[in-house]
């Protein structure tokens, strides 16, 4: 538990640096401890579930969209998704410990462009996670002879019991714009999960409020007044049907007093035997509240598929998601965090059709390099008309492209499928897709 | 003839999308003098002294909310004649102009949040005397209310609240308008302090879900403007206290009511919500709601009193203006004027007296001030009314 509470930053007031050297100092030790187990699970060509195992990752990425902002376009770098990822599991499950820290609080403090998503008071750029993305603590037992029944209880900072997989664990480096929509994350967790058969039931409680910052910290007085429930029917090792629940209290608004949120989601997510191919289709639905009364909801529907051939491979993805226009700071890009009332300047519906093509140019002992390719369509009108926002008076255009180029470069341990912990994920993380790398069911 | 009827039809069919506000039987028209149209900007508050008015922007339309648009309302049809840039700035939520007519003093959002001070040594060519920014007006200032208390002038600044940092209220002394002080500063608010009223050294505060609360700043003999005094509180029905206009009726001379606006969810342009609660303050230690109104569609936002001839003009966004009688004892009404909770809905009274501009596409009005003989009302999508006002009918 120091461990815990040594890693589990606070760069409130000035602290950042001070503790992201504690960080650095810490990681240290950690990866000449973490170098063996990964040697031997390279060289022993499959994902050992070793007592400790440690990975790091970045991408690299130019983007261009046109148009980004009133008729111009733009053309910006960024060292994105640097990740640092370790899981300690000394007793076989009774008690493991996984963390993820983010570092794109240094990188993308300004954020990333990303046509049409929004949050934690970016828009039309992707916000930086917290440092501290994930750390928690997972007790769990398992029944039967396969070892597929069981419960576990998680506790730490971490993904909510509700919606799919973190963007960040899946084929696209460009998140989709329904992360808010269809995920709950860096929040302060409780989680009991139960699996029996081809059935997942996962319950949990965690704090309403989104982080602020890349050094925020789930706010204290807000433990717990929020709460999910998933449930997940998997009828093949490779199939995946997930529907959830989840109420969150006042999220913009982290001192509370905001509308809050009742959250819906359903998915198929599909794989083959091979791990060289995936699906996923996802439907989700935010409405938010003032007491009992509903006042905007937002749907989301996307669909996105991803197929390997030796060492290349492809992606497409499809999305129609819907999103609150606020208004915006000085910085365009910025919104004001908390809002200033309960209303919006408009609602907006969002098309975007995304390819990616990858390749796959080093996967020796730990170390994998990609390149790729991203390049992205996207559609906007407003939804509510008149509107406080016009997309052709605010972008110059109601349609937009963006092209990516950039490579992913990982070290040691998988990029762990996030969003899932104890029973709700497989007891040995044996699927690895190159390019995603992920856990199976 | 089948292209007309189709466009008709197309026509029709986004109309019907605009969600209209219909206005009930017996609520007259108000006159359209003219209008001033702004279309490139989203149109924030108003503020009118003589012939010019002062509108501010909000928000982004293509341009940013960084705009205080001067216009000439002499005659009919608003002109405008200037525009003056406020660097630094995404949007204008409030401007007015002081008792003297020497200041207009314009408030700032985001980050930083400021107040502008200008001269209106020439009322048509604001002279910016000096910005007024501090920690404490970070991350916004959303309203600033200018008022004299006990022969000085002060600027009541509503701050934003931001994640840390709770809502707040800053006094400044505008004494030496080049060199604004500090004499006050409180967080308060759950989770916005919007908007003050002050008057006769009374300071009422609106604090969304913590209602109204009235402190004596000089008027009740204990609090002054550097220490407020808490004398009463009362939350309204459904919170979202936004903003005041303690009453006094010119005629009876009568300071018995506060009407308290509530501002509820709401999109810019096509829907918003909140009804006017009306406060008997007549004891302030224990100020209670004794009637509202309400408009089915539409939600209130800022005021303007008639205070001789007993007329509440309010800016009701989607619904246009709408002005409604506030003479006599609002807290007394028959069954049939009455809510299940015991308050006096005033609709259902019959009172709503007129309603405007109407006619003209839709509308989003924010503010409304009653100078003269004319109604003024700035309106995000399209920019300044001038109305005429009400009368009540003969008997």
């Amino acid at each position: 538990m120091k461990t815990i509470a040594f890693f589990k930053p606070n760069y409130r007031a000035g602290r950042i640096r001070r503790s992201l050297a504690a960080v650095q100092l810490l990681l240290a030790p950690l990866a000449l401890v973490g170098f063996p187990a990964l040697t031997a699970s390279a060289q022993g060509g499959q994902h050992a579930s070793g007592v400790f195992e440690i990975g790091a990752q970045a991408i690299g990425v130019a983007t261009r969209e046109s148009p980004a902002i009133d008729g111009r376009t733009l053309t910006e770098g960024y060292l994105t998704q640097p990740m640092i990822m370790a899981q300690l599991d000394p007793w076989g499950g009774l008690l493991s410990l996984k963390g993820t820290l983010d570092f794109e609080g240094a990188t993308i403090k300004r954020g990333e462009l990303n046509a049409g998503i929004y949050g934690e008071g970016y828009i039309d750029r992707r916000h930086p996670h917290t440092y501290l993305h994930e750390m928690v603590l997972t007790s769990e037992r398992r029944f039967g002879g396969d070892g597929t029944n069981g419960v576990s209880i998680t506790v730490g900072k971490g993904f909510s019991a509700f919606g799919t997989d973190d963007p960040m664990a899946r084929p696209f480096e460009k998140y989709p714009i329904n992360h808010h929509l269809a995920q709950i994350l860096e929040r302060a967790v409780a989680i009991g999960a139960l699996r029996t058969g081809s059935w997942i039931f996962e319950g949990g409680a965690f704090n309403g409020d989104e982080p602020t910052s890349p050094g925020d910290t789930p706010n204290r007085n807000r433990y717990w007044d929020s709460w999910s429930g998933r449930i997940t029917f998997v009828p093949w090792p490779q199939g995946e049907f997930q529907t959830s629940y989840a109420r969150v209290k006042s999220p913009e608004n982290p001192d509370g007093g905001g509308a809050d949120q009742r959250k819906q989601s359903a998915s198929i997510r599909l794989e083959d035997v091979q791990h060289s191919g995936y699906a996923l289709f996802e439907w989700a639905r935010t409405g938010e509240y003032v007491g009992s009364t509903r006042t905007f909801a937002y749907t989301s529907l996307l669909a996105e598929t991803w197929a390997r051939y030796d060492r290349l491979n492809g992606a497409l993805r499809i999305e129609r998601s819907e999103r609150p226009d606020e208004q915006r700071l000085v910085d365009p890009f910025r919104t004001p965090v908390p809002a200033t009332d309960l209303g919006i300047a408009g609602r907006s519906r969002w098309t975007i059709i995304t390819a990616r093509a990858a390749a796959s140019l080093m996967n020796a002992r730990a170390l994998s390099l990609e390149p790729f390719a991203e390049l992205a369509r996207a559609r906007v009108s407003p939804t509510l008309r008149p509107s406080g926002f016009d997309p052709r008076q605010f972008y110059g255009s109601d349609r937009m492209w963006s092209v990516s180029v950039g490579a992913k470069l990982a070290f040691g341990m998988s990029h762990m499928r996030m969003g899932r912990y104890g029973v709700a994920i497989a007891r040995k993380p044996d699927a690895r897709m190159g390019g995603m790398k992920m856990e199976a069911l | 003839m089948r292209f007309t009827i189709l466009t008709c039809a197309i026509l029709t069919l986004a109309c019907g999308s605009d969600n209209p506000v219909t206005p009930p039987t017996g609520s007259r028209a108000l006159t359209v003098f003219g209008a001033g149209l702004v279309s490139d900007r989203y149109t924030g508050e108003i503020w009118v002294r003589g012939g010019v008015a002062y509108t501010t922007t909000w928000g982004n339309r293509g341009a940013p909310g960084n705009a205080v648009k001067i216009w000439d309302v002499s005659g009919d049809v608003p002109t405008l004649v200037d525009s003056l840039i406020v660097p630094n700035a995404s949007t204008l939520g409030d401007v007015q102009a002081s008792d003297d007519g020497t200041l207009l003093v314009v408030a700032t959002e985001f980050s930083p949040g400021s107040i502008m001070i200008y001269s209106l040594a020439n009322p048509v060519k604001p002279q910016l005397i000096a910005r007024y920014t501090t920690a404490l007006t970070d991350p916004g200032v959303h309203t600033a209310e200018v008022q004299r208390v006990n022969g000085k002038l002060y600027a009541f600044l509503c701050i934003d609240p931001r994640s840390g940092s709770p809502a707040r209220l800053v006094i400044v002394d505008l004494s030496d308008p080049a060199a604004p002080t500090q004499v006050f500063t409180a967080a308060m608010g759950s989770p916005f302090v919007h908007d003050v009223f002050v008057r006769d050294g009374i300071l009422i505060t609106a604090l969304w879900n913590e209602g109204v609360t009235i402190w004596d700043i000089g008027g009740a003999g204990s609090g002054t403007v550097s220490n407020p005094i808490a004398l009463g509180n009362v939350v309204t029905v459904g919170g979202e206290a936004h903003n005041v206009w303690w009453y006094h009726n010119a005629v009876t001379g009568e300071k018995r009511y506060a009407f308290v606006g509530q501002e509820g969810p709401g999109a810019i342009g096509v829907s918003s919500s909140g009804d006017i609660h009306v406060v008997d303050v007549s004891n302030f230690a224990s100020p209670r709601e004794v009637a509202f109104f309400h408009v089915d569609g539409a939600g209130t936002h800022n005021f303007s009193v008639d205070e001789n001839g007993g007329i509440l003009y309010a800016a009701y966004y989607n619904g246009g203006v709408r002005a409604i009688d506030v003479t006599g004892d609002l807290s007394s009404c028959g069954a049939a004027g009455k809510s299940p909770d015991g308050r006096c809905d005033l609709a259902k009274m019959g009172r709503e007296l007129a309603h405007g501009p109407g006619g003209m596409g839709p509308v989003f009005i924010w503010g409304v001030q009653l100078v003269g003989l004319r109604v003024y009302a700035s309106d995000m999508l399209n920019g300044i009314w001038k109305l005429g006002p009400v009368s009540f009918p003969p008997d």
